[in-house]
Order: C-alpha cells, then sequence, then structure tokens
C-alpha cells in the first residue's frame, strides 16, 4: 500500500498510548482541515482501555468528497515507538513522518518517505508541566508542513477547549505554534493543497448526526445503558437535554432501557434506544413486544466486531443475522443501515415515520466506522422534517368503540388499525402480548384452539405481517454509483459504501468499468425490483465486514442470486479502499486482461 | 358519592373461582373510584402470569406486557407523560423473580409509579414451580421434598434499595387493601403494595393467612421511621398489613427529569426542531 493514488488527497494517522490525546489531537486535524474547506473522512482507531496501548486517529481529508480512509498515509505522526512500529509500512512514497528523535526511532525510514524531526515533548513542555501537549505541538508542526494558515489552527483549539481565553487555550495555542514555526524555519512546506478557507462544513460522525436528526423528527425521549460505540448517542442526548427539552432515560439494563422506549412510544412519544450487538440481544424480546402490541419503536444497534464482548472498540457488520431474525415466529419490522453521517441524520427522521404510520419495530444498523470518531463532512442540514404519525386520532370517536373499549386492532384495507394515546377520552384498549382480538382482550387462554377464534388468530397474525406488503412499496431501492453498465458491479450495504467508493477512483483511472450498488434500506426489500437490478450486472462482487457474508446470503434468500465472489473482512480493522480495488481488480481478472 | 362502574369491563377474569386476586382487582376498582379518578387517565401496566391478566378486566388503559418488565413499561409510561397516573400490576415471579432488578431500581430512583404485587408465593399459571417467596420447607412441582432456599423478603429488601412507600395488604380484606392503594396512588413516589393473593389451586394459603394476619394501624404503628419499619416487616410468626414506611422528603424521579426536560413532556414535543435552534446546534461542529 505505497503507491500515490491521488495527488490532491490527504491522509493524517497520529497514533500513541491511550491517555496521551490522540483524539483530541485528531479531531482537532480533522476540523482544521474541514475549516481549511477541504472534505474530511475520519477513522478512531480506539481501543477499550483508558491508559496505554496504541490508539491512532485517521484523518482524510480532500478538495473532492472523501469516503473512507484513502490509499495509505502521506503523514505519519507516532509519539510512541508501538505507533511507528506498527504503522509506518502504511506510508507512501513521497510521505514523511512527523516524530520527537527522543522518542521515537524512525528506523527503518519508509522507503521514499521523509523524517520532519520535531521536539514534540520538548516543545510541549515549555507550556506545561507534563508533555500532555505534545499532540498539539504535532498539530502546528503538520498545519505548517502542508501551508496551512494558523490563525484558523488557533481558532480550532479556541473552540476545542471552551471557546474561552483560559490558560489551557493559550499554553495550546502557544505549543501548536512553536511546532509551526520550527517547521516552518527548518523544512517549509512539504505538501501543497488547494485550501479554500471561505468553505467550511459540519463534521459530525453517525452517532451525532442520528441523534439530531432524531431531535429534529420530535424525538424527546430517549433510553440507553452505556455501550461502545453507542455511548456518544447518549451524551449528546444528555448534553442537549435542556437546550431541547429531551427527557433522557439511563436505565438499569438493556432490557430496562427498550421497555421504557416502548412505554414511553404507548404514551405518545416519539421515543427511541439505542447499543450494541450484546445489548441489542437483550432487547429482542422486547422488540417482539412492540410488534406485537403494534407500538411504534425505533432502535438503533451500532455494530462493533462480536461474538459476545468481541472487540468493543472495533468494527463489524456481523449483527444482521441478528437484526433480520430477533424473537419469536415472525412479526413486521422495518431494518435500514444508513451509509454515512448525512445519510443517518435523514434515516432517523425517516425511521420514526415509518414506525409509526406502520406501528411497528424500526432497527436503525450503524457501526463503529462511521460512528464513534467516523467524523465525516456533511452537507447543508435539512430540518424541515416531515413528522408523519400516521392513523394517530387526535380526539376520541365513539364509533371506533363498542362503549366499553375502542378497537385499536382493527381490521383495515392496508392493515394499519387507528391509534390513540392513554389520556384520550373514552379509547381505553389493551395493548397486548398475547394473542388479542381487535379490541386488545386475550385469545389466548379460555379462547385459544376454539374454532371461531382459531380463525381470528390466523387473521391478526395476517394483520401484522401484510403491513410488510404496504410499507414495501415505500423502501428505496439500492443507489447504483457510477457509470450504468459495468463490467462489475459491487454490491455493499451501510458503511461498506464508503471504502468502494474510494476504490472506484483509482479502478475508473485504469479504465475499468466498475459501479457500486449500495444497499441502505434492507428490510423489507423490493425482492422482485432487486432481483431484476442484481441479473442485469455483468459481474458481482459483495464487500461486507463478517465472516459469513450476511447480507449476501440474506439477497440469496430473497432473490435466488448468489454472489459467489466475496470480499469478507472480520478483524477488527476497517475496510481499506486498497482492498476492495485488490478484490475488484481479481473479480474482474477473469475476463479483463490485467490493467495494471 | 363513588361508582366503580367507569371501571367495570365487559370481559371477565379467567382466574379459577376463589382465586385471590379477584379480591385484588375489586380494591384497584373501588381505590380508583373512591379517589375520583378517570378511566382515560389511567395506565394498568402488567407482565405475565394469572394475575397479570388483570389489565382487560378493569376499564383503562392497559399494557399487558412481557414477563417481569411492567415496571420498566411504567416508568417509560410516566416519564412520557407524567399527567397518567401510572398502575403496575404482577406477580411474585415477575417482580420479584425475572423483573427485580427493576423494581430495586424504579424504588431507588423513586420513580413516581405504583407497583401492586400479586404475591401467591407460587408459579400458578406454569401449574406450581418455587417462587422466589416460596417458603423454606414448601413443596411444589419443582420441590417434591420441600424448598431447601431462603425466601426473599421484597418489603426489607426494597427498604434498603431507597424505597418510599412500602406496604402490604391481603386480598381477604379488600376493604383495607383498596385504602392500601389509594395510599399508594397518593403518594408522590414509587409505592408497593405486596399484596398477600393465595393460589388456591397450587398453594392455598387462605387460612393460614388469615389465622396469623393483623394491621399494623391496631398496633399503634407509625411508618415513618426505617429502623422500626425494618423490625416491623421482618416479623416471622405474624402477618402485618398495611403501611409499613412511607417518606415524602425526596424527589420524584419525573421531578428529577424536569430539572434537565424544563417540564416539557416527550408526548408534547412531538415537533421539529426551531430554525434557529436548530442552526445554532450544528454550529459548534462546524
Amino acid at each position: 500500500m505505497n503507491d500515490t493514488h491521488d495527488e490532491s488527497d490527504l491522509v493524517v494517522r497520529l497514533g500513541a498510548a491511550a491517555g496521551d490525546g490522540i483524539q483530541s489531537g485528531g479531531e482537532m486535524i480533522a476540523r482544521t482541515l474541514s475549516r481549511a474547506g477541504l472534505y474530511i473522512s475520519t477513522y478512531n482507531g480506539n481501543q477499550s482501555v483508558i491508559r496505554g496501548g496504541l490508539v491512532w486517529f485517521h484523518v482524510h481529508a480532500a478538495p473532492w468528497r472523501v469516503t473512507s480512509l484513502g490509499f495509505g498515509i502521506d503523514f505519519l505522526i507516532p509519539l510512541t515507538q508501538l505507533c511507528y512500529d506498527e504503522h509506518h509500512d502504511s506510508v507512501k512514497k513521497g510521505g514523511f513522518v512527523i516524530y520527537d528523535p527522543a522518542s521515537v526511532k524512525a528506523n527503518p525510514m519508509p522507503d521514499g518517505a521523509k523524517g520532519i524531526e520535531v521536539p514534540l515533548a520538548e516543545l510541549a513542555l515549555k507550556h506545561d508541566k507534563r508533555p500532555i501537549m505534545r499532540n498539539t505541538v504535532a498539530a502546528g508542526a503538520l498545519a505548517s508542513a502542508i501551508g496551512l494558515d494558523f490563525k484558523v489552527l488557533s481558532e480550532v483549539i479556541r473552540d476545542q477547549f471552551g471557546r474561552k481565553e483560559t490558560d489551557v487555550v493559550r499554553n495550546n495555542v502557544a505549543a501548536a505554534k512553536d511546532g509551526y514555526d520550527l517547521v516552518a524555519k527548518e523544512y517549509g512546506v512539504v505538501k501543497r493543497l488547494p485550501f479554500d478557507y471561505s468553505t467550511r462544513r459540519p463534521l459530525l460522525h453517525a452517532d451525532y448526526a442520528l441523534a439530531l436528526g432524531a431531535a429534529a423528527a420530535g424525538c424527546r425521549f430517549y433510553a440507553a445503558y452505556p455501550m461502545s460505540p453507542a455511548s456518544p448517542i447518549v451524551h449528546w442526548m444528555a448534553a442537549h437535554a435542556r437546550k431541547l427539552g429531551i427527557t433522557v432515560f439511563l436505565g438499569e439494563d438493556e432490557i430496562s432501557v427498550v421497555n421504557a422506549t416502548i412505554g414511553a412510544s404507548f404514551a405518545g412519544a416519539r421515543s427511541m434506544c439505542a447499543t450494541s450487538g450484546g445489548g441489542f440481544a437483550l432487547m429482542q424480546e422486547a422488540i417482539g413486544e412492540a410488534a406485537m402490541t403494534e407500538t411504534p419503536l425505533v432502535v438503533v444497534d451500532v455494530m462493533r466486531a462480536g461474538p459476545s464482548t468481541g472487540l468493543p472498540t472495533k468494527t463489524s457488520q456481523g449483527d444482521l443475522n441478528m437484526v433480520m431474525g430477533i424473537a419469536q415466529d415472525d412479526f413486521p419490522r422495518a431494518v435500514i443501515a444508513p451509509r454515512n453521517p448525512q445519510e443517518s441524520f435523514y434515516v432517523a427522521g425517516r425511521a420514526f415515520n415509518l414506525a409509526e404510520r406502520f406501528q411497528l419495530p424500526v432497527i436503525i444498523l450503524l457501526d463503529f466506522a462511521i460512528a464513534d470518531g467516523g467524523f465525516c463532512s456533511l452537507d447543508r442540514l435539512d430540518f424541515r422534517m416531515p413528522i408523519d404519525r400516521g392513523k394517530l386520532l387526535e380526539k376520541g370517536d365513539p364509533s371506533l368503540t363498542n362503549g366499553v373499549w375502542f378497537k385499536r386492532f382493527s381490521f383495515t384495507p392496508d392493515h394499519v388499525s387507528p391509534r390513540a394515546l392513554p389520556g384520550t377520552p373514552g379509547m381505553m384498549f389493551v395493548a397486548k402480548t398475547d394473542e388479542h382480538d381487535e379490541y386488545g382482550h386475550d385469545l389466548s387462554d379460555v379462547l385459544s384452539g376454539l374454532s371461531e377464534y382459531v380463525k381470528l388468530r390466523e387473521r391478526m397474525h395476517e394483520k401484522r405481517m401484510k403491513k410488510l406488503d404496504v410499507m414495501r412499496k415505500e423502501m428505496a431501492l439500492p443507489e447504483l454509483y457510477g457509470p450504468d453498465r459495468a463490467d462489475l458491479t459491487v454490491v455493499s450495504w451501510g458503511s461498506s459504501a464508503n471504502p468502494v467508493r474510494e476504490a472506484l477512483r483509482p479502478l475508473w483511472r485504469s479504465g475499468l468499468k466498475v459501479n457500486s450498488l449500495e444497499f441502505t434500506d434492507l428490510f423489507p426489500l423490493r425482492s422482485d425490483e432487486v432481483t431484476k437490478i442484481l441479473k442485469e450486472c455483468n459481474e458481482l462482487l459483495d464487500v461486507e465486514v463478517n465472516y459469513t457474508g450476511q447480507f449476501a446470503g440474506f439477497l440469496r434468500k430473497e432473490t435466488g442470486v448468489n454472489i459467489s465472489k466475496r470480499f469478507l473482512k472480520y478483524n477488527g480493522e476497517p475496510i481499506y479502499p486498497a482492498e476492495v480495488e485488490r478484490a475488484a481488480r481479481g473479480a474482474l481478472a477473469r475476463e479483463v486482461p490485467a490493467v495494471v | 358519592m363513588y361508582s366503580p362502574k367507569p371501571f367495570e369491563s365487559d370481559v371477565k377474569p379467567d382466574w379459577c373461582p376463589g382465586c385471590g386476586d379477584f379480591g385484588v382487582i375489586a380494591s384497584l376498582k373501588d381505590a380508583l373510584a373512591t379517589l375520583g379518578l378517570e378511566p382515560h387517565k389511567v395506565v394498568v401496566v402488567s407482565g405475565i402470569g394469572c394475575s397479570s391478566n388483570l389489565p382487560g378486566y378493569i376499564r383503562t388503559y392497559g399494557f399487558h406486557g412481557l414477563h417481569g418488565r411492567p415496571v420498566p413499561v411504567a416508568v417509560g409510561i410516566k416519564s412520557a407523560n407524567p399527567r397518567l397516573t401510572v398502575i403496575a400490576t404482577a406477580g411474585d415471579g415477575d417482580e420479584y423473580g425475572i423483573g427485580f432488578n427493576h423494581v430495586v431500581h424504579a424504588a431507588r430512583r423513586n420513580d413516581d409509579i405504583k407497583l401492586i404485587v400479586m404475591n401467591n408465593e407460587i408459579y400458578g399459571l406454569t401449574t406450581g414451580q418455587l417462587s422466589p417467596t416460596s417458603k423454606l420447607g414448601q413443596k411444589t412441582k419443582t420441590t417434591p421434598n420441600g424448598s431447601m432456599i431462603y425466601p426473599l423478603k421484597p418489603l426489607p429488601t426494597l427498604l434498603g434499595a431507597g424505597a418510599t412507600f412500602l406496604s402490604r395488604g391481603f386480598s381477604g380484606d379488600p376493604k383495607h387493601l383498596s385504602k392500601l392503594i389509594q395510599e399508594a396512588i397518593k403518594h408522590r413516589g414509587f409505592a408497593l403494595v405486596d399484596v398477600i393473593s393465595p393460589c388456591i389451586t397450587w398453594h392455598n394459603i387462605f387460612d393460614e393467612v388469615r389465622k396469623h394476619v393483623y394491621r399494623l394501624e391496631d398496633k399503634g404503628y407509625s411508618p415513618d421511621d426505617p429502623s422500626s419499619a425494618l423490625k416491623a416487616m421482618w416479623d416471622e410468626l405474624g402477618i402485618p398489613i398495611g403501611v409499613f414506611y412511607r417518606t415524602e422528603d425526596r424527589p420524584t424521579f419525573q421531578e428529577m427529569l424536569a430539572e434537565e426536560n424544563g417540564g416539557r413532556w416527550p408526548v408534547d414535543g412531538v415537533r421539529p426542531l426551531e430554525p434557529q435552534l436548530a442552526e445554532e446546534i450544528v454550529d459548534q461542529y462546524y
């Protein structure tokens, strides 16, 4: 991975031990580049430790829309020897290593790379008793090496450390300036990028963007139990609770969390909860409860590598089979996997509308790659989020009752029944997890098995399931990115579309005809149309982050099309565009003579 | 002047004739009517088991949920719309077994919900297995030679968890039970009414309870001190009923939530963000 594929972008990786301020330094660099008008995509090479180990933060920036990690590293900033040893092989020809010779031996220097020696600790210690500001000095050195206006970096530091002229701000700005000046004097500008200081874009990861989208869609009840990488959502909600009037409930476990979310929704709130795979596993019975009681529910699973506790801070798309097969027997649900933070914002809004209109659980799948630390530049967000609460009655309607009870689960042509909220006079009903009649009364005990009620159970089961047929028509087809016709179509879902997008650039430059078929709405699938789309493709390559090709398996079940060529990754690390590029070239090799 | 009629359902309970739960539902209807509550402003949430079939036998909004989970559902309802009276009704398996974690934490947070546990010391609907409150020596289908496990004492346990209202009633004394339920509903915060509600099929202890039951108030007991409450709860010879402990000197969880959400409750907030507010929030991400 040492060819410079694209001169117009910049890849920076900063790494050290946990507790050395890598995330903070990485975000500082990302934000500074963003304010210089570049598109940003980051990856958080985090570990599940508070101090020690090796953590790294990866920033890809360019004047064109980046979506993934780029190809190789232009600037490696190892604050520890371990970081150097682990990452120097990824530095490109013509790349640089910014390091402190007092703590890192850059030996051997990667082929074709140059060292930029900066006494990071010495400069940091000028401004604080501890060398914690090494990251800031390094950020200053980097800004200088790429010819970036120091003012932009100093503004970012000011905003990051509290927008006040405190000692922390002053010291960090001074430390950054020292790094900046030293590199300017001894090395000058070593790589030039087209900066545009008049353009800036919001930089959010998918956890934050989803939280923001939920709030924009009227979500005012949020419940959670701490679990990486979903925790930034509850942090966001708690931080904005007072400003936006959001009720945040940190439950005693995920079972409590999901049941409270269902209770709040039953009461009439737009409510949401999020977790990762382990927490989601605990929530499954209650997700069936929401489906059976036809209570709207939005649940988010921010996937991480499993099974079981797995790798808490590493990425995976391994929970697809779980969400497709949740809980007992058949029940309707929707499953949506936004590809990036921008899409997460809008998917949150759609999820609430689908949940309320069809009165069923909607599951949103994010993953570590785009969530906790996977910042990405957003375009302008449209906050005029349409709110559609479906067949929600605003007041009582005696014609829908028998004088005692409301026919909450009435049979209708579209299988969705009018819904009333507790507090509405005269519309009492029971939301029941037992099989029930149209009023919500038991069919499960003294009536079960009696011929009339056998029939009624059948109709009730069909009523719930047939909502899927109506909802299916509204689900989006996969997006086809690139040329309409191609020799190879790369199939991906959710965040795995991001490295595919970046891999297409070098493939296209080689004259290869490749496009990308990206699924966001996963279930219910418009199977007939998707079958047609897949069958019209010349060659297919499945790209996803799990061992068995869970999505390819799902597509085979739904369409009969088996995608035999697969690039599957399950070591916890993100998919790199170069890996997709290689897999695509390999998949084409049979029919297309090797181009490279 | 009151009438339980607005709370009457057209669905008849499927409980065994003579079941203790009949006394509980009669007391609940009586309590709601006496307090002048309206059916549409009350939500009864239940779990799974004979006793949890109760919503639907009483005409209020109902949520008949999963085994052990009525408390978190009730917490969600109350936190989304505190104007509702939210009552969880369930059995000892639900609340002292599979879902006890939720009860401990609802007590600790002081959620403003009421929990009525129909405690029959047995798993009834699954045909008679050992429950968390089954007595030492109790013969059940899973302990044919008598239980060797010490039964859970829910009241002292929840006293330690910080519950602000702890009481016990007996379904064989529905008038007294109705008063207890009224006290619980009027209480500002989490209130537990543990009801001895015998299972006449699998563990009929009506006669034994009648023999040993006594009312705390008849002994001049005053429920305002945790250490005397503990002592009263610990009586292993007699069966005291009444309010053991009550305090309103702690805020409810919903009052705490109001500190954060500014009293803007989730059910009233289903609308988009104001554009200026949205811009302010996005501004921090540039």
